[in-house]
């Protein structure tokens, strides 16, 4: 019996030993067939959940009531559902337009995607999408929102792609402020205790007397080859000089708000033809470089 | 019938663990769902059933987020062989054991897995960061714990797996 349990053992450490050690492109097949598995059941789970929370509202809302009569009470409960209905429609409504007009409006070709959910261990800033490389989602593409950039894919499977947040402590990304064309990268720092995800812009050879300042406008350098040029990150906050005392640092608001995602767009490629960036632009205008 | 209600339960704290938000207040702890099923099985079931559960279990978390496949594996099946050593000297179906079990547990899970995903550099978070992460998931699991065990039990009930609690009965 004894022996038994120690070849049991034995050989549950020997599975684990291979599984640790699969080569990253079988790992990364077996890891996307559980995700691909996996996806429709989140999906249902996710939209299963906005669905509760609106009910709730919806329940609180007509529990506020209790104490009129009966009977106005059963017709203000129904007017309110349906203006409840028409209000969530008109508002996604609102959000797809928004959506379609920043999407029209983009020298890039976007895919549309949906949020499923939040890395599942909380080790890391990141979200699920719903589409994968069967749409045209592959690793290393940038990721944005109308209002702004919020990451970059770090993997993708047939049908989902996981995308690290600007917030991430991994996360960099050249960028430049779009006033004095000053260079830096923006680096993750994590979420405060109250839910806030930050970042912090560094510097290269930009001293105090470069003046940038605060809510000055950070966008994207286009250097590194991940995230194309001239898209919105945010804008500077705390501008300091760092511990030497030579160069400049600052915080960066982001733009677009990375606690409340439901829709972003994978930035694929180039559209043939498209007019150029605003900042782009404006630097041409302005006679630089 | 037993490997169904592992199945259901498997495929339900997975869904409940990629819904549940991380708690910011809490150094962006995670709710362990999944560690508190396979708790559930090192205590009432033989360490064959509980090595397939951490394996499982191991393999949708890592799938669910970041982290390399086989990490979560090795955490689960350590803190479940944890768990089963001492299990005889403890009453299992106590709440205060199922939260003293889920506490201990998840802090073992949440500095080994941050070991591991240091030593892989697959984070950057400082070990200040991680301890805070750590108790978070402490809290989390002492209250988790005990509602997972209770879910599961219900679930057994419900398949036939487990006798239906009579009334005045311990669960």
């Amino acid at each position: 019996m004894r022996d038994r349990t120690l070849v049991g053992l034995i050989l549950a450490g020997l599975i684990l030993l291979v599984i640790l050690n699969l080569p990253e492109a079988v790992s990364g097949r077996v890891r996307g067939f559980i995700r691909d598995a996996f996806a429709p059941l989140q999906d249902l789970v996710a939209s299963a959940s906005r669905q509760g929370q609106e009910t709730l509202k919806l329940a609180r809302g007509v529990s506020s009531l209790m104490s009129e009569n009966q009977r106005l009470a059963g017709e203000l409960a129904r007017q309110r559902l349906r203006l409840n209905e028409l209000e969530r429609l008109e508002e996604e409504t609102l959000k797809l337009r928004h959506l379609l007009d920043a999407r029209r409006r983009a020298p890039q070709r976007l895919i549309t995607c949906a949020v499923l959910g939040r890395d599942a261990t909380g080790w890391w800033q990141a979200l699920r999408l719903d589409k994968g490389t069967a749409e045209g989602v592959s690793a290393e593409l940038a990721v944005t929102t109308p209002e702004g950039l919020i990451g970059r894919v770090i993997s993708a499977t047939a049908r989902t792609a996981d995308v690290l947040l600007l917030s991430d402590p991994k996360c960099k990304v050249s960028a430049l402020v779009s006033r004095t064309q000053a260079f830096g990268i923006v680096v993750g720092n994590g979420v405060t205790p109250q839910g806030l995800p930050t970042c912090r812009m560094e510097f290269i050879n930009v001293d105090r007397r470069h003046g940038v300042q605060n809510g000055d406008e950070v966008v994207t350098s286009g250097l590194g080859g991940i995230f194309p040029r001239d898209l919105l990150i945010g804008r500077l906050d705390n501008v300091k000089t760092n511990e030497s005392g030579l160069y400049a640092e600052a915080d960066v608001v982001v733009a677009a708000d990375l606690g409340a995602l439901d829709y972003v767009f994978v930035v694929a490629d180039e559209r043939p033809g498209a007019p150029p960036a605003p900042a782009a632009r404006r630097a041409a205008e302005a006679g630089v470089p | 019938m037993r490997l169904l209600v592992l199945l259901l339960a498997l495929i339900a704290c997975a869904a409940v663990q990629a819904l549940l938000p991380a708690w910011a207040w809490l150094g962006g702890a995670q709710a362990p769902v999944l560690l508190a099923l396979v708790l559930f099985y090192a205590l009432h079931y033989s360490r064959r059933w509980m090595l397939w559960c951490a394996f499982a279990a191991g393999l949708l978390q890592d799938s669910l987020g970041q982290v390399p496949l086989g990490c979560s594996c090795l955490c689960f099946a350590l803190a479940g062989l944890w768990a089963q050593r001492h299990r005889e000297d403890v009453d299992e179906q106590a709440y205060i054991s199922q939260i003293i079990f889920g506490g201990v547990a998840a802090a073992m899970m949440t500095l080994l897995l941050y070991a591991l995903l240091r030593f892989k550099g697959a984070i950057t978070l400082s070990l200040a960061d991680a301890l805070r992460k750590t108790l978070g998931t402490v809290l989390l699991a002492a209250v988790l714990t005990p509602v997972v065990f209770r879910m599961v039990l219900g679930l057994e009930r419900r398949l036939g797996e487990r006798p239906a609690l009579e009334t005045g009965g311990r669960p």
